[in-house]
């Protein structure tokens, strides 16, 4: 017979002053498998484990009940008191006393009392059938794949890769660098975007541990934690990378001019190309959509000049396979579309730019050699207007949150416009100046007083055109009235938004996102990089609009948990998982659709004992299973059970009151 | 609606910097200064807005408004304030360029401020220090209003707050001296 130890926690205060402690211990002594029960202050402390590990031995119990607080906090420490007497450790059940009982009916003394009873009764009838259960092991694939090259990826992909840890990094554009490549300087100070990134780039393209696949993208992710495999389509580039030289010759000849992306369409790029002169890995692609050889099978003039003989214009989309143990998702994020802005003109006035075509044009490699010009007239501004909350904080026109890093890039962009024009004046229209960071708010004063930036309260309500100025008119809610800003140039402080494919890649893997686009942490706040599916980590803007030094602490982090799971050749992980009993399945496959971690495939088996006919069943893979219990409801067989969760422990925990 | 942009350079905001020795670009409008005030109430603007409206190049609307005038310079303000702008020079500053330029609010209430400071410097010309009761005496005759405040003058007297006489300091010839002073300056200009 079962022989069942109870010990009820006062958790100081916490949980005895609000129900009477002595009194559930006596209730429960009354159960006639409760061989011993007793009460301590605090349980989790070093002679409070100590009670337990006695109790165990003196009283050779077979299963123990903590009545305390949320197994969330506790559940693991207890446990281990019960592996160091020896017992297993999933004989252990938690009454939630404290959160369920004395921290939510602290007015009611006896029904706190009476429901605590309660929840020890369940706990004891419930651990009655708990099962000797032992950790899954999984055996591991020490490679890690990180999506995408931007300054998130490049981090984490080297900090993974100086752990000696094999990276793949796949990058969907023709370089890494990202959107940082595409900065000027970066606030608050002022380094040079591009002279702090580009020798990181050039670390990942000659690590020994980092396998760069440019110009490719991951299409499939199949398996579970440690044991992923991943397709990756490399897009035909039309350039045989192993022969050429990057000498540029290809690119001075072509004949055919088109939007150049990395400039935001404020120059032209030709139809084989590298995006900027900094590119790693720095070998043009030929842009499908515009060069007249792949079109209409005219010109060719880049295979002509090529010395090297590196243009293939046969070359065709590549898909190959990578086993992998983790991935790190670093796809960052997309800048806002003000095009719903009609009241400022946005799309009618030339002269209302997007803070990405500010960065682009004050940047030293940009379209304008780093002077910002307007668009119309190609003039130098005088006085720029510079509107925050683009899109962000707006729920008529964008979307809710705030982006983060508009304001201290608008700051740094008033700055920049004193540096390139010493005569020019910013104002800034703007909400509230957020600048939480090291050194932010010292940034804003410095833009303030040393460049003397005006910055007005409040969202500008329209622009209108007069002669070649624009009018901006909003209102300075610092002296309650209306002004009006003769501007030659406004800059739109764009909201950062989740990349559009985000959606696609977070079915592909099996993850969640939210409703804006971004994919979803497992905790807010104790588990920001992972995701809800083991081996999958999130790194950079991809999970939440951040700023560069946050994206690359986290892209460290995310380093780190890929290292921590490649510690061992195997992993360990709990044994709370659902299994199949095939013999009730009837290959319904709800389970399947039910599933979120996409733990469960078909599979198929005999229809009886030595048939060559097969059946269809449903397989669940522990490695993958988190113990979520979704099929367990769904089945309508009842073929799974959860283990720890099994029917008979339940339905005990039922009767039991 | 107010016009920005259009006007050049903010030469308004240099000649206040200037002459206070404050930087009114370092106010980010935490209002501090506001609710320390005694008098903020009574200005047309309160010192917060006044100093956004430096900022912003606002000659004619500051030097319009009442709020320097109303300004009894006990510098609570600056005290409080958490980037330790000197408000109180920024208010003589304007008091003193409203003067220079000769743009000054012409309501009744600034006159009588205005008479109320002449009338002191004139005691303090004359004594060397205040004579409060020649000076409230003055005060209403010049005004045209003689029985302003008179009900409190018994309670004053009583409690001794109203001295009848006053006894000329001793260095009140070297105050002399410095008025005369002041003024060779003033007409130099």
């Amino acid at each position: 017979m079962a022989r069942v130890g109870v010990f009820v926690c006062f958790c100081g205060a916490n949980i005895a002053e609000y129900l009477d402690v002595p009194q559930v211990v006596e209730e429960v002594k009354r159960i006639r498998e409760v061989k011993y029960a007793v009460d301590y202050k605090y349980m989790c402390s070093d002679p409070g484990q100590g009670l337990i590990r006695d109790a165990i031995v003196q009283h050779k119990l077979t299963s123990i009940v903590v009545a305390a607080c949320s197994p969330r906090m506790h559940e693991k420490t207890f446990r281990k008191a019960l592996s160091d007497a020896g017992m297993n450790p999933y004989l252990l059940e938690v009454a939630n006393i404290r959160e369920h009982s004395s921290w939510v009916h602290q007015k009611n003394k006896k029904a706190a009392t009476d429901k605590a009873m309660d929840l020890c009764r369940m706990a004891v009838a419930k651990s009655i059938a708990n099962e000797q259960l032992h950790e899954i092991s999984v055996p591991v694939t020490k490679r890690a794949l990180v999506i995408g090259g931007g300054i998130a990826g490049i981090q984490a992909a080297l900090d993974i890769a100086d752990a000696r840890i094999p990276v793949v990094l796949v990058e969907k554009s023709p370089s890494i660098g990202g959107k940082m490549a595409q900065l000027d300087e970066t606030f608050p100070t002022l380094d040079c975007s591009q002279c702090i990134l580009t020798p990181k780039m050039v670390d990942v393209a000659s690590h020994p541990y980092i396998e760069l696949i440019p110009y490719a993208e991951v299409i499939e992710l199949q398996g579970f934690v440690g044991n992923y495999k991943a397709k990756i389509k490399k897009k035909a580039s039309y350039v045989n990378f192993k022969t050429c030289t990057g000498c540029g010759a290809c690119w001075q000849k072509c004949p055919v001019k088109v939007a150049n992306e990395y400039n935001l369409g404020l120059d032209k790029r030709k139809a084989i190309y590298t995006p900027f002169p900094q590119a790693v890995p720095n070998k043009p692609v030929i842009d499908a959509e515009h060069c007249t050889m792949l079109l209409k099978g005219k010109c060719g003039i880049c295979a002509k000049v090529c010395q090297p003989g590196a243009i293939d214009y046969q070359m065709q989309d590549e898909v190959i396979e990578r086993e992998i143990g983790a991935v790190v998702v670093a796809t960052g994020y997309d800048m806002w579309d003000p095009t719903p802005y009609e009241e400022y003109g946005v799309g009618r006035f030339k002269d209302i730019i997007t803070s990405l075509e500010f960065e682009r044009m004050v940047s030293a490699n940009g379209p304008t050699n780093g002077v910002p010009l307007r668009p119309s007239d190609g003039k130098v501004p005088k006085n720029v207007v510079f509107i925050k909350c683009i899109g962000s904080r707006d729920e008529a026109k964008g979307i809710e949150y705030c982006s983060k890093i508009c304001c201290m890039y608008t700051t740094k962009h008033t700055i920049l416009l004193h540096h390139k024009v010493h005569d020019s004046h910013a104002y800034v229209f703007y909400m509230d100046i957020r600048a939480a960071g090291k050194g932010y708010e010292e940034f804003v004063k410095k833009a303030q007083t040393d460049t003397a930036a005006t910055y007005l309260r409040g969202r500008v309500s329209k622009i209108y055109k007069k002669g070649d100025k624009l009018m901006v008119r909003g209102e300075d809610a610092q002296i309650g009235q209306v002004v009006e800003v003769e501007a030659d140039l406004v800059v739109l402080a764009t909201a950062v938004s989740a990349p559009k494919d985000n959606p696609d890649l977070a079915r592909l893997l099996g993850i969640s996102y939210d409703k804006y686009g971004y994919l979803s942490e497992a905790h807010p706040k104790l588990r920001p990089v992972e995701t809800a599916k083991a081996g999958i980590f999130l790194a950079g803007c991809t999970q939440a609009p951040k700023d560069i030094p946050e994206t690359v602490s986290q892209a460290s982090a995310c380093a780190a948990k890929v290292c921590g799971l490649f510690a061992g050749d195997t992993m360990k992980k709990d044994p709370m998982v659902s299994t199949i009993n095939i013999e009730y399945c009837s290959g319904c496959l709800n389970c399947i659709n039910v599933c979120p971690y996409t733990a469960i495939v078909t599979d198929e088996v005999p229809i009886g004992h030595g048939s060559k006919e097969l059946r269809t069943v449903a397989y669940i893979n522990e490695g993958v299973c988190q113990g979520c219990g979704s099929c367990v409801a769904i089945c309508r067989s009842m073929a799974i059970n959860l283990a720890g969760f099994t029917d008979p422990q339940i339905i005990n925990e039922i009767v039991s009151i | 609606m107010i016009s920005l942009g259009s006007q050049g350079k903010n030469t308004f905001m240099e000649a206040v910097n200037i002459k206070s020795g404050a930087n009114v670009l370092e106010c980010y409008q935490c209002g501090k200064c506001v609710s320390t005030c005694p008098v903020s109430q009574y200005m047309d603007f309160p010192p917060r807005e006044i100093m956004q409206m430096i900022k912003l190049g606002l000659r004619n609307e500051c030097y319009m408004a009442n709020s320097h005038w109303f300004c009894l310079t006990c510098s609570a303000c600056s005290g409080r304030c958490p980037r330790e702008i000197d408000i109180p020079a920024v208010m003589e500053a304007i008091r003193h360029l409203a003067i220079e330029e000769n743009y000054v609010n012409d309501s009744k209430k600034v006159r009588e401020i205005r008479k109320f400071h002449e009338i002191f410097l004139e005691m303090i010309k004359r004594y060397g220090r205040n004579y409060e009761l020649r000076m409230m005496a003055e005060f209403n005759i010049r005004t045209r209003n003689l029985f302003k405040d008179v009900h409190l003058a018994p309670k004053a007297l009583l409690k001794g707050k109203i001295p009848l006489g006053v006894k000329p300091l001793k260095s009140a010839k070297a105050i002399k001296r410095m008025y005369a002073m002041a003024e060779k300056l003033e007409k130099k200009k």
